[in-house]
C-alpha cells in the first residue's frame, strides 16, 4: 500500500518532468553502456592473456638443417626436465596445417607461399610459470634450435676482464670486431648459459653469473655469443596484452567515473525540479505530520527509477553490440576469438551501477533541496 | 494545551517577530490571536507547529515541551495539531476525497481507515455530495471547508487555522466560523489567527491581541476593538 502509493508519486514526477528524466537516462545508458563495453574488452583481453598462459609455456623451434637424432635427442632432454609437465612436437606439416586453419577465407594469401618456410618445433608446457626463462635458456645454445650465432669466439674474440672465482660473480666482457652486445642476446661459456642482466652498453657488458667459484679464464676458449630468436615463451605476448588490459582499466575507469558524475548531477538536478513541481504536496505531507523518509522515498524511488531505466536500455545495447562484435570477428579474424561477458556479471554490475547513480543523485538533491 | 513562556522570536537580521510572549491555552478553549500584518501571529503559529525555534523561552504544546524534543518525534507531534490556512492549501489536481485522503495516507493510515473516515468527514463538513470534484471546480468557501474536513479528519486535540476566512465574503465566512466552532464543541483546542473583526466581536471568545510582536490584550469574552 505504502509501497504503491511511492512508486505512483515516483512515476508521476518521472512523467511530468519528462523532458528532464529522459537527458537523465540517457546520461545514465550512456556511461553504463561505457562501463559495459569496458567491461567486455577487458574480460577479452584478460582472457587472452590467461588462454596464452595455459596455452603454451614456451616454443622451440627446430633447425631444418638438424638431423633426425638431433631432434630426438632435444626432445629427450626436455623430457627429462624436472620442470617440463607435458611436450608436444609440431612436424612442419602440421604448422603448416595450424596456419592454413587459422587463416581460413583467406587461402590466397597462403598460395603465394612457396613451400613450406615454417620450422617443426617443440611446444613446452610448464609445472610452473616461474620457471619459464629458466627452462627457455637451456635452448639457447642447443645445436638443433635455430639459433643463429650472432659473434663467433673464432671471428670475434671476448675478452673476460676480472676473476669469476672466490665468490665473485660480476666481471666486464669485451666483444672484438665490431660484435655488438644487445639485451636479446645470450651469453654461452661452455656449456653454460647466462643471460645479459646490465644494460649492454656497445662492445662491452657486465654479466652475472649464477655461480661464482669456477676461473673465468678456464672458459675463455669456445665462447659464442647466441640470440633468442629460436626459442619463443608466452611471456612477452602475455606482457603486452596484459599492458594493453591495464590500460584500457584506467583509460575506461577515467571515462566511466566522468560520465558518472554528469549522471549524477544530471539525476539530482532532475530531482530538484519534481521537489519544486511538489512543494505543495511537500508542504502538505510535512503540516500533517508524514514523516520525513515518507516525504523523501518518492524522490529517492524516481531517481532509482532513472538509473534504472537508463541502465537497463545500457544492458541490451551492451549485448546487442557485444554480439555483433563477436560476429564481426568470428567471421572476418577468427583467430583472435572473442567471448561475451557472462550476462549475469553483466546485468549485476550494470543494474547495480545505474540504482547506485540514481539513488547518489537523488540523495545529493534531497540534502540540498528538501528541507523538512 | 498551548503554553508559552517569555517566548522571544528574533529573525535575521534584528527583525522582532515575537517578544517576551506569555500566553497559556487550556484545553478544549476557543482564541482568536488578532493583530495587524506583521503583528506576530503567524510567527506565534509557525512556532507552534515547530517549523522553526524560538529565541528564548519555552513552548510546550499538548504536554511537551518543543525544544526538548527529539527530531523524529515531529512528524508525531504534527499529527496532533490539525492546520487551516487562508490559501487552502489543496492539491488541484486531486479531488476533493483525495485531498482529505492524501493526509491519511501520508501518515500511514491503512485503506480501509481512510475509505471509512473520508465520506464521514466530507459529510460533516456538508461536501458529501462534492467528494469527487476537484478543487477548481468548488466555491472558495468550499474549498476551505475541505481544507477544515482535511484537518480534522485525525480529530487532532488542536486545531490552529491562520485567518481561514481571509480570502472569503463575510456570509461564507460565518460558515466556516460556525463549522470551527463545532468542532471546538467536540472538545478540540481551537486557535484562530484573524483580522475579521466583526466576526471576533460576534463570537465573544478569548481574544489574544498581538501588536510588534508583544501581547497586548488578552481577554476572555473579548471584542477585536
Amino acid at each position: 500500500m505504502r509501497f504503491r502509493f511511492f512508486l505512483g508519486e515516483a512515476l508521476d514526477s518521472l512523467t511530468r518532468n519528462w523532458v528532464m528524466s529522459v537527458a537523465a537516462i540517457v546520461t545514465v545508458l550512456v556511461s553504463m553502456f561505457v562501463l559495459g563495453i569496458g567491461a567486455f574488452v577487458f574480460f577479452n583481453l584478460q582472457n587472452a592473456t590467461s588462454g596464452i598462459r595455459n596455452k603454451l609455456e614456451i616454443e622451440v623451434f627446430i633447425k631444418n638443417t638438424a638431423s633426425q637424432d638431433q631432434v630426438n635427442q632435444l626432445g629427450d632432454q626436455i623430457k627429462g626436465m624436472p620442470e617440463v609437465k607435458s611436450m608436444d612436437f609440431v612436424s612442419k606439416d602440421e604448422a603448416l596445417q595450424r596456419l592454413r586453419d587459422s587463416m581460413k577465407g583467406h587461402e590466397d594469401v597462403l598460395a603465394a607461399l612457396s613451400g613450406n618456410p615454417l620450422p617443426a618445433s617443440y611446444e613446452i608446457f610448464l609445472k610452473d610459470t616461474n620457471q619459464t626463462s629458466l627452462v627457455a635458456s637451456r635452448f639457447y645454445n642447443n645445436q638443433a634450435v635455430d639459433n643463429s650465432p650472432v659473434a663467433d669466439s673464432a671471428d670475434n674474440p671476448i675478452t673476460l676482464a676480472g676473476d669469476l672465482s672466490d665468490g665473485a660473480t660480476n666481471m666486464t666482457v669485451t666483444a672484438g670486431g665490431g660484435a655488438q652486445f644487445t639485451k636479446d642476446m645470450y651469453f654461452h661459456i661452455d656449456n653454460e648459459v647466462m643471460r645479459i642482466t646490465d644494460n649492454p652498453n656497445g662492445d662491452t657488458m657486465s654479466i652475472a653469473r649464477a655461480q661464482a667459484g669456477t676461473k673465468a679464464e678456464a672458459h675463455t676458449k669456445g665462447t659464442d655469443i647466441y640470440s633468442e630468436n629460436g626459442v619463443k615463451t608466452g611471456g612477452d605476448t602475455t606482457e603486452r596484452v596484459n599492458a594493453v588490459a591495464n590500460y584500457t582499466l584506467i583509460g575506461g575507469s577515467g571515462f566511466v567515473i566522468l560520465l558518472a558524475v554528469a549522471s549524477v548531477l544530471l539525476i539530482s538536478n532532475t530531482i530538484r525540479l519534481s521537489i519544486f513541481a511538489r512543494r505543495r504536496e511537500v508542504e502538505i505531507m510535512r503540516l500533517v505530520g508524514a514523516t520525513n523518509w515518507f516525504i523523501r522515498w518518492p524522490f529517492v524511488m524516481e531517481g532509482v527509477f532513472t538509473g534504472l531505466l537508463g541502465a537497463t536500455a545500457a544492458v541490451i545495447l551492451v549485448i546487442v553490440v557485444q554480439n555483433s562484435i563477436i560476429d564481426v570477428i568470428s567471421s572476418q579474424l577468427s583467430f583472435l576469438g572473442a567471448e561475451a561477458v557472462p550476462t549475469g556479471w553483466l546485468l549485476l554490475s550494470i543494474i547495480g551501477g545505474g540504482i547506485l547513480l540514481g539513488s547518489v543523485g537523488s540523495a545529493l538533491a534531497l540534502r540540498r533541496f528538501l528541507k523538512i | 494545551m498551548i503554553r508559552f513562556e517569555n517566548v522571544t522570536k528574533i529573525y535575521d537580521p534584528n527583525i522582532v517577530g515575537l517578544q517576551d510572549v506569555n500566553v497559556h491555552i487550556e484545553r478544549g478553549d476557543f482564541a482568536f490571536l488578532v493583530g495587524h500584518s506583521g503583528s506576530g501571529k503567524s510567527t506565534f503559529i509557525r512556532l507552534l507547529l515547530k517549523e522553526f525555534e524560538p529565541s528564548r523561552g519555552s513552548i510546550t504544546v499538548a504536554g511537551r515541551n518543543l525544544q526538548r524534543m527529539r527530531r523524529g518525534a515531529l512528524p508525531h507531534h504534527r499529527r496532533g495539531i490539525g492546520c487551516v490556512f487562508q490559501d487552502f492549501k489543496l492539491l488541484p489536481n486531486r479531488t476533493v476525497a483525495e485531498n482529505v485522503a492524501y493526509a491519511l495516507r501520508v501518515t500511514g493510515q491503512p485503506a480501509r481507515t481512510i475509505r471509512r473516515k473520508v465520506p464521514e468527514i466530507l459529510q460533516l463538513v456538508g461536501l458529501g455530495e462534492k467528494m469527487s470534484n476537484l478543487p477548481d471546480e468548488l466555491s472558495a468557501g468550499e474549498q476551505q471547508r475541505v481544507s477544515v474536513a482535511r484537518a480534522f479528519v485525525n480529530h487532532p486535540s488542536l486545531l490552529v487555522a491562520d485567518e481561514p476566512t481571509g480570502n472569503l465574503d463575510p456570509d461564507t465566512s460565518v460558515g466556516i466560523m460556525q463549522l470551527l466552532y463545532r468542532i471546538n464543541r467536540t472538545g478540540t483546542t481551537v486557535l484562530m489567527a484573524t483580522h475579521d473583526r466583526e466576526m471576533v466581536d460576534k463570537m465573544r471568545k478569548r481574544v489574544i491581541a498581538l501588536e510588534g510582536g508583544k501581547v497586548i490584550r488578552d481577554e476572555d469574552k473579548g471584542l477585536y476593538r
